[in-house]
């Protein structure tokens, strides 16, 4: 809401708060000021000047040559407008001046003639949009006075952050009500230019329908439209406003149309009522039907668009057809223009709902239907309708013709709610006495009637009756009109909840604990991507790269691969943890929470002590197994085999993470080089994803064991493994043999080399043997040592070598 | 004989700084400190023939300067040992380093965790919900009717006819309260959508905190207190905290959490910052705890929800929010 500060102290006198006591206040009462503008920014140097004599100018056919009394006397000024007039006052640059937009006028020679100066138009001064010719100032003006001064502008233009459930402020009125010390009472209209007494307006009224002068108004649908007002003025003529009028309402940010439609933006400016005036010629039988369109019906509104209309959509119609989109916009055919002699001026209560669904449903949105959504204060029809009739008599002339017509289905009655002081306590937690509780209400325009023990009737003002309506929303006005900071923060003893800490936030913790620890980066992407990447349709996505939500996390990571290698960075590790998508039909999709990494690059940094080898499968099965240790223990990481594996993951470079009963909750490997558009520099790209149980149990405690007492004996042994056989087969079988006296083996060495037979390859065991309680013999080493060569030959057939 | 001390510690002083190697620096030492002709030294050997009058103050000033000459000296030797040439092993203490990876954990992750660690130690849990949620959730079960102007603040991605992506992290409050009974202690981190394009300050997915408490006995003075208190202690104690009215469908009184931090600036003195929004809160509104089935007479609560992703934008000097999701390894490493 743009509001203008001299306009909110013009209604409220003796606000008696500077501009930025006015801001602090306003932020403290809830409506935060976003921007002020100072209208007489860049103005400072313009002053008022006088032109004495315009003449033209004796080289050129388009330029005026006049005499100008400005601040310093009289100077020679050429204009570049033809039309000049001697005697009349223009803004007025001298020499020296800067204009908004950092112009310095100088001295100039223009065609053999020294032009000292510069009369201004609209735009050259950033007021409006009028290049054709300069600014003509129409009134009594002293010649060297500050321009901005002079025409008032020395405002300041205050936006006002207003929430959706303050409809009342989106006035002049609404805000000044905020800001004046006794409120409410603090209001007072002041009488406008050219207004002479409030025309005494007599009302015809009627339930469903009434009339006067010859025009009908009537409403079908009372649910949608509690009251209509119509005022026919005749004899109007239409033109451009006077300047002050013009002035305020570009100074709330509004823009000048012509004299009537000016004078009913001011009164909603102002009031914060939106009006219509119809051309009332244009009126087919001079009747107003307030009603739904009918099936087919279209409109042309007066921004030119035709607009398609449903019978969900209130209207204005006439005799024959729609003339308005009730609380919306007027249409282009009744529209007031300069040949318009009569008018209707409307003043009517829609309802917010469905002016709301019939704004949405046209895909508009304007100052009127801004208002009638957020709520029109219903106790000032009678003031806007007056008000606005009596400034078009001062601003276009004419006179009002008959009654007002006051179609009234049900009179409206100011709601009350019955307010318990024990209550305001019981939430705010301090104590209010009824007597405070009035002395905060009342001066929003609440009536406090204390009604026994513990029980205040509050009356509900119109511009409050559609937010306040229960006894929370009055605590509230309680709390903000005592204001927030006076609230103690005394902190009070407090229970625990009954809501355990979920399991799942443990585990994330740990994984990012133990993932950032082995080096690798947490990444966080957006859960939507393109089609390829998900299953699940957005019905309104933004664009199509994130028109899915993704059922993996990998390709996101993949493709912050290939965005830091796009930037030259060669050595990418991230991790993500976030949640996939999954369709379910007729339902939700399901939700999975994972964790997933990509590696790519050297393992360890460069160092001069040895070239960074790159990162490969091996990595991919460390990772895995750190996060099946936190996420999935007892899961083991085992080759995933060459068929069925997952894209992206190239077959037999693929791993899959089975839990000990068999499930296979998570993948990783090689990435398919197709898979991930990386520059030819980047070698292989490895990552693994994880799917994390939903309610994971507490990672099982550490039960230490003793240190044994006994030395171990160590015994190497190595293989020749032919290319059909896997390594692990050969361990697996090595450990059965050891039976329980092999405590541990490790693999120190795989070799291939030209000196072995084709394909295979040399892998080199160390073996580690020891006894609880006593020290192994060589005999019995020696002894288990055969036992685990006979068992890899049983069953692998591999061959020690020799 | 004072003032010739003088001029030798100064001499030596100048001597040590300029000494190039160790050797050099020993040749230095044995001038001025030497047991033999150190000169120093053997002004402290001369005090004997002194004065008992003129002994006090020119023994005083022979010890200075000694100290201070071996106090130099010491400090210029650890200077050059640290620059030492290679050994005969060939180990050069001046080569780098060598690295190992480190990884990081994402800003916004890190605010979120410093976040709760606070709450933790207030006695909060924490508590998830899905991100794909229905209207219900989202809207009406917050006492936001779908066709009231206040669900236009929040522009909405939808799945299909009632389904869309939470558009904040409050649905949670719903599933938490039909799910457990009061007292309620909770925050509940997590992602949410909107319909937003990337710019500097809008992503259409981001991370948001929501609070809740529900109690017997919960009032807006405990709000106040809770969230002042976590900002103290998150932006340190000298935080100043605003509450201002606002506007929240789910919320009555609802409030605009402000705080103005004390930062220090590089020449060492503090300094104020500008008031900064931070969240917004309020006090539940029995709306929303009659729609869980709570005694909303019996029961009072109070709520918040932050965006974690803007604290950290803050708390780390970063103009534009899209760099914490380009995910840069050279942005990301910087957060150790």
């Amino acid at each position: 809401m743009k509001v203008s500060y001299r306009w909110v102290r013009d209604v409220a006198p003796g606000i008696g708060l500077t501009a930025t006591g006015a801001i602090e206040r306003l932020a403290r009462r809830g409506a935060p000021v976003e921007e002020v503008v100072d209208l007489a920014e860049g103005l400072g140097d313009v002053v008022i000047g006088r032109v004495l004599e315009a003449r033209p100018h004796p080289n050129a056919d388009r330029l005026t040559l006049c005499r100008v009394v400005g601040p310093g006397g009289e100077v020679p000024v050429v204009c570049g407008a033809p039309d000049v007039r001697e005697g009349a006052c223009y803004p007025f640059a001298p020499v020296g001046a800067v204009l908004p937009g950092g112009f310095t006028i100088g001295r100039r020679k223009i065609r053999g003639e020294y032009s000292e100066g510069m009369l201004c138009s609209e735009r050259e001064l950033g007021l409006g949009e009028d290049h054709a010719g300069i600014m003509l100032l129409e009134g009594r003006y002293e010649p060297g006075d500050p321009f901005a001064m002079a025409v008032g502008l020395d405002d300041l233009r205050f936006d006002v952050e207003v929430t959706p459930n303050r409809g009342d402020l989106l006035s002049h009125v609404g805000i000044a009500r905020e800001l004046h010390p006794e409120g409410q009472g603090g209001i007072v209209l002041p009488s406008l230019p050219g207004m002479t007494s409030e025309p005494a307006l007599s009302f015809a009224r009627g339930s469903s329908e009434s009339g006067s002068d010859g025009c009908r108004i009537m409403i079908e649908d009372p649910a949608l439209c509690s009251r209509y007002l119509g005022v026919v003025v005749r004899g109007v003529t239409v033109g451009s406003s006077p300047r002050w009028l013009a002035d305020r309402l570009r100074a709330a940010g509004a823009r000048p149309v012509n004299n009537v439609v000016d004078a009913t933006n001011y009164v909603m400016l102002e009031l914060g009522q939106p009006l219509h005036a119809f051309d009332l010629a244009r009126l087919a039988g001079g009747t107003i039907v307030v009603g739904r369109a009918r099936p087919g019906e279209s409109l042309v509104t007066l921004d030119g668009e035709e607009r398609p209309l449903t019978p969900e959509m209130l209207m204005i119609r006439d005799a024959k057809r729609p003339v308005a989109v009730a609380g919306v916009m007027g249409g282009g055919d009744s529209e007031v223009s300069e040949r318009t002699v009569d008018i209707l001026l409307e003043c009517a209560l829609f309802e917010p709902r469905r002016v709301r669904a019939t704004r949405r449903a046209l895909g508009m949105s304007t100052d009127a239907s801004y208002r009638f959504e957020r709520g029109v204060d219903p106790a000032t029809m009678e003031t806007a309708v007056t008000r606005a009739a009596s400034l078009i008599l001062a601003v276009a002339g004419g006179a009002p013709a008959g009654e007002v017509i006051d179609v009234h289905p049900a009179p409206w009655r100011a709601p009350t709610v019955t307010l318990r002081p024990s209550r305001v306590r019981h939430v705010l937690g301090v104590d209010f006495t009824p007597h405070a509780i009035a002395g905060l209400l009342s001066p929003l325009g609440y009536e406090v009637v204390e009604r026994g023990r513990d029980a205040l009737e509050v009356v509900v003002p119109g511009h409050r009756s559609y937010d306040t309506l229960r006894e929370v929303d009055l605590i509230e006005e309680v709390a903000r009109t005592h204001g927030y900071d006076a609230f103690p923060e005394t902190m009070s003893p407090w229970r625990p909840g009954t809501v355990p800490d979920h399991p799942l936030f443990r585990l994330e913790d740990a994984l990012r604990a133990e993932l950032a620890a082995d080096g690798i980066s947490e990444a966080q992407t957006p859960a939507m991507g393109p089609a390829r990447h998900g299953d699940v349709p957005l019905r309104n996505p933004m664009s199509r790269d994130e028109s899915h939500l993704r059922r993996d996390l990998l390709p996101g990571l993949l493709k912050h691969v290939e965005r830091n290698t796009a930037r030259g960075v060669r050595d990418v590790r991230l991790f993500e943890i976030g949640t996939a998508f999954a369709p379910v039909a007729g339902g939700p999709p399901h939700e999975s929470s994972r964790v997933a990494a990509v590696l790519t690059g050297r393992r360890t940094p460069p160092h001069w002590s040895g070239r960074g080898e790159p990162f490969d499968v091996y990595d991919v099965s460390r990772v895995l197994g750190l996060v099946a240790a936190e996420a999935h223990p007892g899961a083991r990481v085992a080759p995933a085999g060459t068929e069925a594996v997952p894209h992206p993951y190239l077959p037999g470079r693929c791993y899959e993470l089975v839990t000990g009963a068999g499930k296979v909750v998570g993948w990783g490997g090689e990435v398919t080089p197709s898979a991930v558009d990386v520059p030819p520099w980047v070698g292989a790209v490895v990552g693994a994803e994880v799917v994390l149980p939903e309610d994971p149990r507490p990672k099982p405690g550490v039960t230490a064991r003793d240190l044994p007492d006994q030395p171990a004996s160590e015994r190497d042994l190595a293989f020749l493994v032919p290319p059909d056989v896997a390594a692990g087969d050969v361990l697996g079988a090595a450990r059965k043999g050891g039976g329980k006296l092999l405590e541990a083996v490790e693999v120190f060495d795989l070799y291939l080399g030209d000196d072995l037979p084709s394909g295979m390859r040399s892998l080199a065991l160390r073996l580690r043997f020891r006894a609880r309680g006593r020290t192994l013999t060589d005999r019995e080493v020696d002894g288990a040592c055969r036992r685990v060569l006979w068992k890899v030959k049983e069953k692998t057939g591999v061959e020690p070598r020799t | 004989m004072i003032e010739d001390l003088r001029r030798l510690e100064r001499e030596a002083l100048a001597a040590i700084a300029a000494a190039a190697g160790l050797d050099e620096l020993e040749q230095v030492r044995v001038r001025y400190l030497g047991r033999r002709e150190g000169r120093i030294s053997a002004v402290l050997r001369r005090l004997g023939r002194l004065s008992p009058e003129e002994r006090p103050a020119v023994g005083a000033a022979a010890n200075r300067a000694k100290t201070a000459v071996a106090e130099a000296l010491k400090n210029r030797l650890a200077e050059l040992e640290a620059v030492a040439a290679p050994d005969r092993d060939g180990v050069d203490l001046t080569l780098p380093a060598r690295g190992r990876w480190r990884g990081t954990i994402h800003p916004v992750s890190r605010v979120i965790d410093d976040i709760w660690a606070i709450f933790r130690s207030l006695g909060f849990t924490r508590a998830r919900g899905p991100e794909v949620d229905t209207e219900w959730y989202n809207f009406v079960a917050l006492n936001t009717p779908l066709d009231h102007p206040a669900a236009d603040e929040q522009d909405t991605l939808y799945l299909g006819p009632g389904l869309l992506l939470r558009s904040h992290t409050s649905p949670v409050q719903i599933r938490t309260m039909e799910q457990y009974p009061p007292p309620i202690r909770i925050i509940a981190p997590g992602m949410v959508y909107r319909r937003d394009t990337y710019d500097a300050t809008h992503t259409p997915a981001f991370a948001q905190i929501e609070g809740l408490v529900v109690d017997e006995g919960v009032t807006f003075v405990d709000l106040k207190a809770t969230l002042a208190e976590f900002a103290r202690r998150f932006w340190g104690p000298g935080t100043r905290v605003r509450f201002r009215p606002s506007f929240f469908p789910f919320t009555e009184p609802s409030a605009e959490v402000d705080v103005k931090r004390v930062i220090v600036r590089e020449d060492g003195a503090d300094e104020e910052t500008d008031w900064i929004e931070i969240m917004g809160a309020g006090m539940v509104d029995p709306a929303v705890l009659d729609n869980v089935g709570y005694d909303s007479e019996r029961y009072t609560g109070w709520a918040f929800g932050m965006g974690p992703a803007r604290v950290a934008l803050l708390r780390h000097g970063v103009r534009d929010l899209r760099l914490f999701y380009e995910n840069d390894m050279r942005f990301l490493g910087q957060f150790r």
